[in-house]
């Protein structure tokens, strides 16, 4: 591989600006969040069924709704819109920053 | 179906809603003229999110999940995650750095961005698969209400639905209507919650959030029936669950039709909030639906109706209208509901036909065969090529292989095997290469059949890729070959890696 084949390179696990060093960060955050708050409370639902098979969560009752039925069916698409929020937000202040430090604010 | 005879106010009812939106389409007749099927006006971030919105809810979303949730209960939340958390991963991952790229179809990107007629060609087939699969789903929705409406068997249903659908298209397209979204979204979100506070209100839970109040719905349920919807893993267990939920996740995110919303927002802003407002709108109907089928499975229990599973199964998809009826609210309301699941579907199998045609018209026909080809001769191929992927689908619609979400699943996990990985790869990492990203959609192709193609023989198969959830194992295996192949096959061209680097991800200093 010569060393123009290296020049311009994109690997989500190796940012070379800065900007895309903040980017990948946030990306990664959410990603976290987004993978393990649904998957991590099933898992957790799952492991904590007794021998009846019934799980503690299923016992509390959160807005009417049994805890774990509130969780997934309520609580999780509204946790996807706040991370969709907060990503929004500091990529917006990631921008804002960049372009101080650049002539003309493009997005 | 539910009941025998012509509902003369709910039909007057579906057909006004329809004429509004031929009338508001021709006010709205200001359009741009941009390749056949690609429509849009940009329109703000709540606008941007309202288009995001109204361009997803089909007639899955609308009857769909009610319909599966009355069967399955806690299991089919499945849908609902799935549906919703596929949102963040197009927002952070894809969002902006497809507004930059600036292509305008899934093929288009694919062709441009790994320099292959050959790629090109592959997704364009691809895409039109999946549009024919999810289309098959809406078909079976449109074939349900229209049964209903002029009280008829189902298969009459889909052919006459089918027979107005075209008629609206093409009656729509010869007149110029535009779409407006934000009308579109308003009216679907109206007509799905409005019944359900008044059925709400009907039976005495907190109607002003229904979403809320059918708790107490679900509690009485259980109290007086035994019947414990909430109840965990009641039909698939913990990894069915996260395959079903991870795969349709992957799948929003590699839906041709989902990733062509992104071109006709003004800049990467706004293309990023209006994904943030169009995952609330479409959140605020998927918060909603559960309701439809815990009242439903309420009042037809109190009337003492217990359905056998076969003809449980046979009505789940039209429980939202069956509920609103055995609720007794007024004809024109359950008119409302039928007239919102009528257009949602319409939009959508309108919307995805042309994308579909699009893909034959110009990525296959134009740049493939005939790049001679004029304007006028593309268009007379679209056109052909509509009427013949309507009547594709409507055949497979007339024998349903399955629910409505259960349908437009499989068209999730197609997409989630092969666009969804050329499209994460081709942004974020720049040496996938033509020769990785051909193998790797047709290692996906194969994964995504393999149930019904290899199942029998190996049972192992149908654990890892059952048809609704293959792309939680599927997705991961397609990247590793792309990623293999591409490592040990010529690297893209500097022109592409530069343009990745420089205009996609910002520049390099």
């Amino acid at each position: 591989m010569n060393s123009s084949d290296k020049k311009y390179r994109v690997n989500l696990f190796r940012p070379q600006s800065v900007g895309m060093k903040g980017e990948v960060v946030a990306i990664l955050t959410v990603l976290a969040v987004w993978g393990i708050a649904p998957f991590g409370f099933q898992l957790w639902l799952a492991l904590s069924a007794g021998a009846a098979g019934k799980s503690p969560l299923e016992s509390i009752t959160f807005f009417n709704l049994p805890f774990h039925y509130w969780f997934t069916a309520q609580m999780l698409p509204l946790c996807f819109i706040i991370i969709c929020v907060l990503f929004n937000l500091f990529v917006d202040r990631l921008t804002l920053r960049q372009s101080g430090k650049k002539e003309g604010y493009h997005d | 179906m539910i009941d025998s005879g012509q509902k003369i106010i709910p039909m007057l009812i579906v057909c006004g809603v329809l004429l509004l939106f031929v009338v508001a389409g021709l006010l709205y007749k200001t359009r741009e003229g941009s390749e056949y099927g690609l429509a849009g006006r940009y329109t703000g971030r709540i606008g941007g999110g309202a288009a995001i919105a109204s361009n997803w809810m089909s007639a899955a979303s609308f009857l769909g999940i009610a319909g599966i949730i009355y069967l399955y209960g806690y299991s089919a939340l499945a849908y609902v995650i799935g549906w919703t958390g596929g949102y963040v991963l197009l927002l952070v991952l894809l969002a902006g750095q497809l507004r930059r790229f600036g292509k305008y179809t899934a093929p288009d990107f694919i062709g441009e961005r790994y320099e292959s007629p050959t790629a090109r060609f592959l997704s364009a087939g691809i895409s039109i698969i999946i549009t024919i699969i999810y289309s098959m789903a809406q078909f079976k929705g449109i074939g349900m209400i229209f049964a209903w409406l002029l009280a008829i068997e189902y298969r009459e249903g889909v052919l006459i639905g089918a027979a107005v659908l075209m008629g609206y298209i093409i009656l729509s397209g010869v007149m110029g209507v535009a779409k407006s979204q934000k009308l579109q979204y308003f009216v679907l979100i109206v007509t799905f919650i409005l019944p359900l506070m008044l059925l709400a209100y009907k039976l005495g839970y907190f109607w002003i959030l229904p979403q809320f109040g059918y708790g107490q719905g679900m509690t009485d349920l259980s109290r007086e029936f035994g019947i414990n919807i909430a109840s965990p893993f009641s039909q698939f267990g913990l990894f069915q669950w996260t395959a079903l939920c991870f795969t349709l996740m992957f799948g929003t995110v590699g839906l041709p039709h989902v990733l062509s919303r992104f071109y006709t927002v003004s800049n990467v802003r706004d293309a990023r909030w209006s994904v943030a407002w169009g995952l609330f709108f479409i959140a605020l109907i998927y918060w909603s639906a559960p309701a439809y089928a815990v009242f439903g499975r309420l009042i037809e229990a109190r009337s003492g109706i217990f359905l056998s599973p076969e003809a449980a199964h046979q009505m789940a998809d039209i429980v939202v209208l069956r509920t609103a009826l055995l609720g007794g609210l007024p004809l024109w309301i359950v008119g409302m509901l039928a007239a919102g699941a009528v257009s949602a579907a319409f939009f959508t199998v309108a919307g995805l036909l042309m994308t579909g045609a699009s893909s034959i018209s110009y990525d296959i026909y134009y740049r493939i065969i005939n790049p001679q080809a004029s304007e006028s001769q593309r268009m007379t191929i679209a056109k052909g090529a509509t009427l013949l992927l309507a009547f594709v689908v409507m055949l497979g619609a007339l024998n349903p292989p399955g629910l409505i979400a259960e349908i437009a699943a499989v068209a999730f996990a197609l997409a989630g095997n092969t666009i969804f990985p050329a499209f994460l790869l081709g942004i974020w990492w720049s040496e996938t290469n033509k020769s990785g990203v051909i193998s790797g959609m047709l290692v996906g192709l194969f994964i995504t059949f393999s149930q019904p193609l290899l199942g029998s023989f190996i049972p192992f198969v149908n654990i890892l890729f059952p048809l609704t959830a293959s792309a939680l194992c599927g997705a991961p295996i397609v990247i590793t070959v792309m990623i293999v192949v591409s490592l040990f096959t010529k690297p893209p061209s500097e022109k592409i890696r530069r343009f990745l680097a420089e205009e996609v991800h910002g520049e390099i200093r």
